[in-house]
């Protein structure tokens, strides 16, 4: 006769119930951590925590694009060069392209809503980042200064933002 | 700089001509605890082989499909991979090929495009194009965050974490450009919400004025709850078929051209380009706009649509889109990105969209005159009005495109038989939206991301 001894027992959690009509809805948690690389543009992240905003360019001067970017590449996207990095000098002076302040933001959302989010143009730079505005209020063509979080660093792009710039 | 070589720019050539027979749809709700997603997809499958005068018996229909593509926008959504496989069963498909097709919003476009090769190409004589999305097994606010994640993850998603964060600098950028003010926006958002009431599919229909949906709640500046899409729940299929088998389905098939574009996830990685120009276009028609502007596309358009609509009219022979167009179905995941597209289509130059709108070119009614509109839009109701069960979207447009070609706009919304289906009394003002009979050519846009992937897609009348 077989034993009941070892019979194969619910470990997991009750799944509760929402609703029973006009069908059954249950409830499905979820909690997972991803483990998430920065890969070749390590550089940047890194920079931000020590101050720095850093770009990268295409080496090979036969390439038509030249430019800085900012979101970086590791890789040329017109001639496929591995990218040169360059550091940008402080004080970085940009200008608003365009902006929005959001109000109503999405689940996880690490800033006080509601808060500037800005796009910089940033002389030299081909590309126009998106950034947030750490106070103010900000308007097209309005001139700004990237600062950065060296303290208490997030270890994410919010590790840099920008101020008013008066001269 | 973007610069073309010679096979970058060939127009697509289907080996054969392909048509679109017959479509079907659910209604579209915020919550469908009613039915799982594949009860959803064969509703939707049985509206299509059922209700739309095939000339064989539905399952004879059936009998003649031999590929199928399945348009799902986000596994995460589902909490289901290989979704298509389950569905793919669950009609009974088994074991014919399918491929889940996955291009963000751009998903039903690029899922009837893949059905349209698949014919073209003579892997098959009629596939089937079906999409869905399920978008409330998580909160509101935990949608919107997924759908975020369709921004750059590393550069854009933390700063916003809501899609309408992205859309809203180009609506402000928008209106700096081309001095545009938010009553156009407004009036947007009006017209495909008034459209939805017509609509027993609808999920978010409305009388609204202007005045209501620029005090409704700020989602981003400047785009306001009213602007915005619905997050829906729902399915959508159409019959894909080859020339002789289409008029053997139906006296009332409509030929398909459809293309697609892309362009950069993140906007900030736009760099200027030449705009490529539409047939009825000049270059002399830009030059100040480039001067002033500095850039192209920038902000303010989308080159991925402009980009698919310079290969579809060329495919189709479209020469002037406002005068050769009966009907437009696009993207308006918010007021704006509608905007925005009327220049990428050519329905208006660039820097001049808000004529479209304006001048009631873009009405069922012109609200000036008191006589239809030119080229009207989103008679559906649209993404605003009507749904957003985001891989299901692009099928749904061509649907209602069908529908309206085959003068079966009546029929599929006027029914009170359907409206008591999906637990709705068919209003006592019901308005038909239904387009003249001789109307020709139907256009749709499906539009990904902040414009990284879109599909333009024409069918044309063909008896």
């Amino acid at each position: 006769m077989t034993k009941r001894m070892a019979q194969t027992k619910f470990i997991g959690q009750v799944t509760k119930v929402r609703q029973e009509k006009p069908a059954m809805v249950i409830e499905w948690p979820r909690s997972i951590t991803h483990v998430h690389t920065y890969g070749m543009l390590t550089p940047f992240f890194q920079g931000l925590k020590e101050g720095k905003l850093r770009a990268t360019y295409c080496p090979n001067e036969g390439c038509p694009e030249n430019g800085l970017w900012i979101p970086p590449r590791a890789h040329c996207p017109d001639c496929h060069s591995e990218m040169k990095w360059k550091t940008l000098r402080n004080p970085v002076i940009g200008t608003v392209h365009t902006f929005t302040e959001v109000v109503y933001a999405g689940t996880g959302i690490e800033l006080s809503t509601p808060y500037w989010q800005i796009d910089v143009e940033i002389p030299g730079v081909v590309t126009i980042p998106k950034s947030y505005l750490l106070y103010g209020k900000p308007y097209i063509g309005m001139k700004v200064k990237a600062e950065f979080r060296t303290k208490n660093p997030t270890n994410t792009v919010l590790d840099y933002y920008w101020v008013p710039y008066e001269t | 700089m973007i610069r073309f070589k010679e096979g970058n720019l060939r127009v697509p050539k289907w080996n054969r001509r392909v048509f679109m027979v017959a479509g079907g749809t659910t209604a579209y709700r915020k919550y469908f605890p009613e039915y799982k997603l594949e009860e959803l997809v064969m509703i939707a499958f049985k509206n299509l082989l059922e209700d739309n005068d095939l000339k064989m018996d539905p399952l004879e229909v059936k009998g003649l499909i031999n590929y199928a593509a399945y348009g799902e926008f986000a596994d995460h959504f589902q909490d289901q991979l290989l979704c298509q496989a389950k569905v793919h069963d669950y009609l009974g498909l088994d074991p014919l090929y399918n491929m889940g097709i996955k291009t963000g919003g751009a998903t039903g476009g690029s899922t009837i495009m893949q059905a349209a090769m698949a014919v073209a190409s003579g892997y098959a004589n009629v596939a089937l194009a079906a999409g869905w999305e399920r978008m409330d097994e998580v909160d509101t606010r935990t949608g919107n965050f997924y759908i975020s994640t369709a921004a750059c993850k590393d550069f854009e998603t933390r700063l916003g974490r809501i899609y309408s964060s992205y859309y809203a600098p180009m609506a402000n950028r928008f209106a700096w450009a081309f001095k545009v003010s938010e009553i156009t926006r407004a009036k947007i958002a009006v017209k495909n919400h008034l459209y939805a009431c017509s609509s027993p599919y609808a999920q978010q229909p409305g009388k609204y004025t202007v005045e209501d949906v620029l005090n409704s709640p700020m989602s981003a500046y400047p785009l306001r709850f009213l602007e915005c899409c619905a997050m829906s729940v729902g399915a959508a299929a159409v019959l894909i078929c080859d020339e002789e088998t289409a008029y053997r389905l139906t006296d009332r098939p409509c030929e398909l051209f459809i293309c697609g574009g892309t362009h950069t996830l993140r906007v900030a990685d736009r760099r200027p380009m030449d705009i490529p120009l539409l047939p009825h276009e000049t270059p002399d028609m830009y030059k100040d706009l480039i001067e002033k502007q500095s850039r192209y596309p920038g902000f303010e358009s989308f080159l991925a649509a402009r980009f698919a609509a310079w290969l579809t009219y060329r495919m189709a022979g479209i020469q002037n889109p406002l005068e050769e167009l009966d009907l437009v179905e696009l993207h308006d995941a918010f007021t704006i990105s509608d905007l925005q597209t009327y220049g990428d289509i050519g329905l208006r130059p660039y820097g001049q969209e808000q004529d479209y709108i304006e001048s009631g070119d873009a009405y069922y009614i012109n609200p000036h005159t008191g006589l239809p509109g030119k080229c009207p839009s989103n008679l559906s109701g649209g993404l605003i009005g009507t749904m957003h069960a985001v891989g299901a979207t692009g099928i749904f447009q061509a649907v209602e495109c069908l529908w309206q070609l085959q003068q079966k706009y009546d029929k599929f919304h006027g029914d009170p038989k359907i409206w008591k289906k999906w637990g709705k009394k068919k209003p006592k003002d019901w308005q038909s939206l239904q387009i003249p009979e001789t109307s020709k050519q139907a256009l749709w846009v499906s539009h990904a991301g902040v414009g990284s992937h879109v599909t333009v897609g024409i069918l044309r009348k063909s008896w």
